[in-house]
C-alpha cells in the first residue's frame, strides 16, 4: 500500500526526495513534529500564505515533484527566523532553497528577477544596474557627482569559471 | 586597524548613502579601508537558482580580501554579510566543496583563504572600536531625540554562523544610537522583516511588509528609524511612498543609515554623508539636531 494525495493524485517519489536530501547534505529527513514554531513567526505567512511546517510535512511525505513545480516555495522572505527557532535544527528555509535549486534544474516556472540577477552578473559582476538618484529637491546624482570612486568591474576569466560554476552538476 | 571592504552590489549601483557615510565615519574613528580589486555581487540572489554557484561567488570575495594581504573585511550588507558567512561555514564543514570551489578559483587566478574575519557596520563599531571610543569622539552628541532601530534579520540569524548580535533580542544598534546621546524605544515590530527579499517575487507583498512596520513607528511618534543594511534601506527610505500606497497610510517617517546618525554627531556635513540622497524626509530630523 502507498501514499496517495486523493485531491492531485499525487504520488510520493523516492527520487526527487534524494535529490533534496542531497542537497541539504543531509542522509535523512529530520524528524519535524509540527510544533509549528517556522509558521507561527514565519515572515510569508500571513501576506502570501506560507506554512513552512507543512513543506516539511510534504517534503517528508514524499510530495517533492508537486512542491518544486509550486509557486509556493517562492514566497519565502529570507528573514531565516525558522531556522533559528526550528528546535529539530531542520530548517524549512534550507529545505525551500533546495526545492528551489530543483525547480531551476527542471526549468520550472522561477521568478523573471532571479534570473536577470544572474545574467547580470555573468555581464559585469554585479547582480543590479547601477542608477542615478533624484533626490527630494529633485536634483539628480550618480557615482561621478557624488564622487564616488569608479566601480572596477571583474577580468574576463571571471564570466568563464562562474558560468562553468553555474553549469557544474550539483548534488 | 585596516581592513578590507566588500560593497556588494546593492550599495554600489544604488544605496550610496552608505557608501558615502561608511567612507566618512570609519576614518574618524581609526578604521583604515582599503576597496577589493574587483567589485563582484556575494552571491545572495544566486543562493535561489544554484547554491554551489552562489557559493563559489561568495569564496571569491573572500579570496579578492585575500589579495589585499588583510585579514579583516568588512561587509556593509545584512545580505552579503548572511552570504559570505554561510558559504563560509558551508565550506568549513564540507571538504569537498572547498575543494571544488578552490580548483575553480584558482582558474581565476585567485586562493580561497578560510582565516578572514568577516564584519558588519553594527559589530565594528561596538565591539571592536567600542562604545567608549566613539563617545569620546562624539562632537555634537544628541538631546531629545527618540529613535527606533531596525537591525535587520539576516545579520542577526542565524546563530550557527555566528552572528553580530542575539537573533531574538538585538541590543547593539540600540547601544550605539544611545551612545550618541539619543534614546530608543522598544517595539513590538521591531524584529519584523522589510520584505525586500521579497521585491523578486511579490512586490505587493514587500512593500506591504515595509509600510506596515513604518505605520507602526510612526504611532510611536519616533524621531526617525535608524538600520544598517541596504536592502532595509531601500524598502524603508527609496520605496517609502510606495510601501504606504501598499498599506493605504501616508508616511513620513525619516530613515537614515546608523553610519549617517554617527556622522551627524561626529560633525560630518549632511552632504558630504548622502543626507541628501535619502528619500524620506530627513530634514524633519535635521532640525531637531544642536546646532
Amino acid at each position: 500500500m502507498s501514499l496517495i494525495d486523493l485531491m492531485s493524485m499525487a504520488k510520493p517519489e523516492k527520487e526527487s526526495m534524494r535529490k533534496v536530501l542531497a542537497k541539504l547534505g543531509r542522509s535523512e529527513f529530520i524528524d519535524c513534529f509540527q510544533c509549528l514554531k517556522c509558521t507561527s513567526g514565519c515572515t510569508a505567512l500571513k501576506l502570501l500564505e506560507l506554512k513552512p511546517h507543512e513543506i516539511m510535512k510534504l517534503v517528508r511525505l514524499g510530495f517533492v515533484n508537486e512542491l518544486a513545480a509550486s509557486e509556493i516555495i517562492w514566497t519565502c522572505a529570507t528573514c531565516l527566523k525558522c531556522v533559528q527557532r526550528c528546535p529539530q535544527k531542520g530548517s524549512p528555509y534550507h529545505v525551500i532553497m533546495a526545492l528551489r535549486n530543483l525547480a531551476v534544474e527542471r526549468e520550472a516556472k522561477v521568478p523573471e528577477a532571479y534570473l536577470k540577477a544572474v545574467s547580470q552578473i555573468l555581464e559585469n559582476g554585479l547582480s543590479q544596474t547601477i542608477q542615478k538618484i533624484t533626490t527630494r529637491k529633485m536634483e539628480t546624482f550618480d557615482r561621478t557627482s557624488l564622487k564616488l570612486p569608479k566601480i572596477s568591474a571583474p577580468k574576463e576569466s571571471f564570466q568563464t569559471v562562474f558560468l562553468k560554476a553555474l553549469e557544474e552538476k550539483q548534488e | 586597524m585596516k581592513m578590507a571592504v566588500f560593497w556588494g552590489c546593492r550599495i554600489l549601483t544604488s544605496q550610496y548613502a552608505y557608501e558615502m557615510s561608511v567612507r566618512q565615519v570609519f576614518p574618524k574613528l581609526g578604521v583604515e579601508l582599503v576597496d577589493l580589486r574587483e567589485a563582484t555581487c556575494c552571491g545572495g540572489p544566486v543562493k535561489s537558482i544554484n547554491a554551489f554557484a552562489a557559493d563559489y561567488l561568495a569564496a571569491r570575495a573572500l579570496a579578492l580580501a585575500n589579495l589585499t594581504g588583510l585579514t579583516d573585511l568588512l561587509v556593509p550588507c545584512n545580505r552579503c554579510h548572511f552570504t559570505i558567512s554561510e558559504a563560509k561555514h558551508r565550506m568549513e564543514i564540507n571538504e569537498r566543496l572547498r575543494l571544488r570551489i578552490g580548483e575553480l578559483l584558482k582558474e581565476d587566478g585567485l586562493e580561497y583563504d578560510p582565516n578572514i574575519n568577516i564584519w558588519h557596520v553594527i559589530d565594528l563599531l561596538h565591539d571592536a572600536v567600542g562604545l567608549e571610543k566613539i563617545k569620546e569622539t562624539v562632537k555634537k552628541p544628541f538631546k531629545g531625540l527618540e529613535l527606533a532601530s531596525h537591525t535587520g534579520c539576516q545579520i542577526i540569524r542565524y546563530s550557527d554562523l555566528g552572528r553580530v548580535d542575539d537573533a531574538e533580542n538585538p541590543r547593539k544598534l540600540d547601544e550605539l544610537i544611545n551612545v550618541l546621546g539619543a534614546e530608543t524605544v522598544d517595539y513590538s515590530e521591531k524584529l519584523d522583516c522589510c520584505g525586500a527579499v521579497l521585491t523578486y517575487s511579490h512586490q505587493d507583498a514587500a512593500l506591504s511588509l515595509a509600510g506596515s512596520k513604518i505605520k507602526a513607528l510612526q504611532g510611536l511618534n519616533v524621531d526617525a528609524l535608524v538600520v544598517c543594511c541596504p536592502a532595509c534601506q531601500m524598502m524603508f527610505d527609496s520605496e517609502q511612498k510606495d510601501a504606504g500606497t501598499a498599506v493605504g497610510a501616508k508616511l513620513d517617517l525619516p530613515v537614515l543609515y546608523y553610519t549617517q546618525l554617527l556622522g551627524l554627531a561626529l560633525d560630518i556635513e549632511a552632504e558630504k554623508l548622502g543626507l541628501h540622497l535619502n528619500q524620506s524626509l530627513v530634514d524633519k530630523l535635521l532640525t531637531k539636531l544642536p546646532a
